[in-house]
């Protein structure tokens, strides 16, 4: 069984051990076994495959378990592959080596439930698909469907079903409406399917990216937009691998539209004497490379911007990626304290991010200790400076 | 040996399960170090561990020695791993243990310039600690971003910083260390066993757990160098020069493949370092580096390059990504012998048809820190082998130039004999004292063991080596 392609194994073989991406992990550094570190699960794939990348069905599931507690306890956050020393795609790696664990039946349990619940009900809550717009009643927000239009708002799963961040949603389509953008949502949009190819279920992954796009082109939209860079992720690295073409839209993340908006002068945002810092979701930061844009928007807000520790491209996981959240909550919980503890410490008022899944960890953490700050979404902020929530 | 149950369970009492690990994938990850074993290396020792720890404290160091005393039990202490030597590798199984996390900065003492960490401190969070205070450290190992601070005390000592401030050892002011028999005591310049004979005992003689290191008042300013140039012997003599005239931080020199890594740097021989201090004096130095530089026909690098290269300084196997595999060794030379080892590892490199790639890193006027490394691949084991000789030639010639090996563990022990025989005299007699049941790292730097303790004869492990390069050569 080929468990990995010719340019991955090279790759495992290069590894020069040094141990750079040991330290910037944020799973080793509560975990601390040299097993759970990228450099050991390296090692241990160098140790166990042939010099040909394969391993027999037998071995495959006699390690099976143990493969599947250190590589499904990984955010994904992508830190390991920023500091290798010899430029190793880690994310891809980990990537194939769950693609086997979930061909061969070993992934933990938490992982079948979610790749089932998102395969039988096209979300990752087992809600009814038909109630995904129903933030829509919840929040009041206008919103128009259309056959047609310029833009799709791509809202997700977390931001449509997820009581604490539907406002977001609320955000993203009353800063669409007044920039008087001709928009609307997909009558049924499905998961992106991105915590199916975190599960390794790439062909499952596949049937919802087909329908995405379908249901997009079929708008003829230019743009598409999402607050959620796991959506995002998706729509603009993933489809086209999976699809094997790509798909006849711009994707943009709702910080690049807003960027566009404020430094064109579509939206004039005033300022608020208020203190900002910022955490740089991972799959939008340092895996997808926006970095600069939030910090645009921010700043046109506020004179008062402060960088937290470790940020940009070396932002620290809040523990919201990977599905660590369904494999391992505890660890999970861990990761977000210790990420609000450095927001925190930057002693802003309000803690901003750009994503719902960071926004919701955060602000859990916030709000189960005393004098907690506020975390919201960058979308939220503006749609507040303009007065539109 | 097979660690025997007894042991496991009252480590397990007195760490707590959650402290130790006798997982399959667990001690299969904990038997490496750096270095890629070839496999017929891995049927002579028995290179996975029987249990791993990871204290928590340096009263759990010292509990885990004592009972290892009580039951003849291994014990390797392990920081980084990110030594090459096969320093933390097991021979003959036992316990590794994971130093890392005893991780804690202990005090700073603003006032003196004394900051003590546990040994299992990484190199570049004390960077981060000190960027809010006055002070810097002196001197960090070029592995500053995953090693340990106790790891480098057990080694070599010599990185950057190295050439201005001295070895690692010249800026401790004292250390707290665990004996083979379990004792904690404190060492210093004055103590016995003293900081001298401890350090780079490669973990036979002690573990270090905490360190009071000295640090130096943060520089003004910090002006990185860059020099391009199209000859080697050009590069070497105009370094002499910069050593003999200026007083630079750090001043390393590098060939070819670390070249061909870098796709800002156009030549075939450069080298690089920084001068750190008050402004005026780092702006007059680096006139002075500008006309050298000139006088043997280089050139100067923008300062952004030279910045660039200087911010990348921790990333020197970048090279490998074209191997897979590395092979090499670390050696001390004397500066005037650099240009007749490198010539000799070229001459080596023809005839085993590889390019051979070197890296010096100055540490003194007359000393420079030798990497010599090629590309291989592991995967071909009996050419891996053959190709492993290459470097127990090159260390051949560097100890007959008056040089000797950065470090022995197990794949440099032969060598110690005839590179530093009164330090060996003196280890072993300090071993035979201090740990008499050989527990700590045993079968290393001063003598090998095969699996079951069976001694390996160096004689007979560079005979094989050179027979090994002669059928290289034939075939």
């Amino acid at each position: 069984m080929l468990v990995l392609p010719k340019l991955q194994l090279e790759d495992v073989f290069a590894c020069a051990q040094c141990g750079y991406c040991m330290k910037r992990c944020p799973v080793y550094y509560f975990l601390g076994w040299e097993s759970t570190s990228p450099r050991g699960k390296i090692f241990a794939l160098k140790e166990i495959l042939g010099n040909d990348g394969r391993l027999d069905e037998q071995s495959i599931r006699k390690l099976g378990k143990s493969f599947s507690t250190r590589f499904f306890n990984c955010t994904f956050c992508g830190f390991c592959r920023e500091v290798c020393h010899v430029e190793i795609d880690l994310l891809e790696i980990w990537s194939k080596v769950r693609e086997i664990l979930y061909d061969h039946e070993v992934v933990p349990e938490s992982i079948i439930k979610l790749s089932e619940t998102v395969k039988k009900s096209k979300n990752i809550y087992m809600m009814d698909n038909l109630s995904r717009t129903d933030w829509i009643t919840y929040t009041g927000a206008d919103v128009n469907f259309k056959d047609s239009a310029e833009v799709v708002y791509f809202v997700g799963c977390i931001t449509s079903f997820s009581g604490r961040v539907q406002s977001i949603a609320q955000a993203v389509s009353s800063i669409l409406n007044s920039a008087n953008e001709d928009w609307t949502l997909l009558k049924d949009e499905w998961c992106c399917g991105h915590p199916l190819a975190l599960s390794g279920a790439i062909r499952e992954a596949r049937v919802l990216a087909l329908h995405n796009v379908e249901m997009i082109e079929s708008t003829g939209a230019k743009k598409v937009v999402t607050g959620c860079p796991g959506c995002y992720l998706a729509l603009k690295h993933e489809y086209p691998r999976l699809l094997g073409k790509k798909p006849r839209f711009e994707v943009l993340h709702s910080s690049q539209l807003l960027d566009t908006y404020i430094t064109s002068g579509k939206l004039v945002v005033p300022k608020a004497d208020i203190t900002l810092t910022y955490h740089d979701p991972c799959e939008l930061g340092r895996i997808s490379g926006v970095i600069r844009e939030p910090r645009v928007v921010l700043q046109s807000v506020t004179d008062t911007f402060i960088e937290p520790e470790y940020f940009g491209r070396e932002s620290i996981c809040c523990g919201s990626g990977g599905l660590l959240k369904a494999v391992n909550p505890s660890l999970a919980d861990n990761l977000t304290q210790r990420r609000y503890g450095m927001l925190a410490s930057t002693n802003a008022e309000v803690i901003v991010s750009a994503c719902p899944a960071c926004v919701q960890a955060l602000a859990q953490t916030a709000t189960a200790i005393q004098n907690g700050k506020r975390v919201i979404d960058i979308s939220q902020l503006i749609a507040e400076q303009l007065g539109l929530m | 040996m097979a660690t025997s149950n007894n042991f496991l369970r009252e480590l397990v009492n007195k760490l707590g399960q959650e402290c130790v690990s006798v997982d399959s994938l667990e001690k299969l990850v904990y038997a490496h170090d750096l270095a890629a074993l070839p496999k017929s290396v891995k049927l002579l020792f028995n290179t996975t561990p029987d249990a791993i720890a990871r204290p928590r404290s340096i009263e759990h160091v010292a509990e885990i020695i004592r009972l290892a005393n009580e039951y003849k039990i291994p014990v390797i202490a392990r920081g980084g791993a990110t030594w090459g030597f096969g320093g933390t590798v097991p021979v003959r199984g036992g316990i590794i243990l994971d130093l890392t996390g005893l991780n804690r900065v202990v005090n700073l003492d603003e006032k003196n310039g004394l900051l003590t960490v546990e040994c299992g401190v990484v190199w570049e969070d004390i960077m981060r600690f000190l960027q809010e205070t006055n002070w810097e450290l002196p001197t960090y190992p070029s592995s500053a971003l995953s090693s340990t601070v106790g790891g480098w005390a057990a080694t070599g000592g010599i990185g950057y910083g190295s050439l201005k401030y001295g070895p690692f050892v010249k800026n401790v002011a004292k250390v707290t260390a665990v004996l083979p028999d379990g004792r904690v005591v404190v060492a210093d310049d004055n103590s016995n066993p003293n900081l001298s004979q401890l350090f780079g005992s490669e973990g036979i003689l002690c573990i270090f757990a905490d360190l009071t290191l000295k640090l130096i008042p943060k520089s003004e300013v910090e002006r990185p160098f860059m020099a391009n140039f199209s000859n080697f012997a050009n590069a070497v003599m105009a370094a002499q020069e910069v050593l003999r005239l200026t007083n630079p931080h750090s001043l390393v020199l590098r060939t070819f493949g670390f070249v061909r890594a870098k796709d800002y740097i156009e030549s075939d021989t450069y080298f690089f370092g920084c001068f750190n201090g008050n402004r005026y004096d780092v702006d007059r130095q680096h006139l002075t580096l500008g006309s050298i530089v000139n006088r043997y026909r280089g050139y100067l690098t923008p300062e952004d390059e030279a910045r660039r290269e200087w911010e990348e300084r921790f990333y020197t196997l970048r090279i490998k990504k074209w191997g897979p595999s590395i092979l090499g060794n670390e050696f001390i030379i004397p500066v005037h012998k650099i240009l007749d080892i490198v010539k000799y590892c070229w001459h080596l490199g023809n005839q085993a048809h590889l390019d051979v790639e070197v890296e010096v890193m100055f540490i003194s006027r007359d000393k420079a820190l030798m990497f010599q490394l090629f590309l291989c691949d592991e995967r071909k084991s009996i050419r891996y082998l053959t190709e492993a000789a290459i470097t127990k030639k090159v260390l051949d010639a560097a100890i007959k130039a008056g040089g000797k090996p950065y470090g022995y563990g197990l794949w440099n022990f032969p060598f110690m004999e005839r590179a530093e025989p009164e330090k060996k005299r003196e280890l072993k007699s300090m071993k035979g004292v201090l740990d008499p049941q050989n527990v700590l790292n045993p079968g290393k730097t001063i003598g090998a063991e095969l699996m079951l303790g069976i001694p390996l004869p160096g004689k007979l492990y560079s005979t094989f080596m050179d027979g090994v390069w002669v059928l290289r050569k034939v075939v």
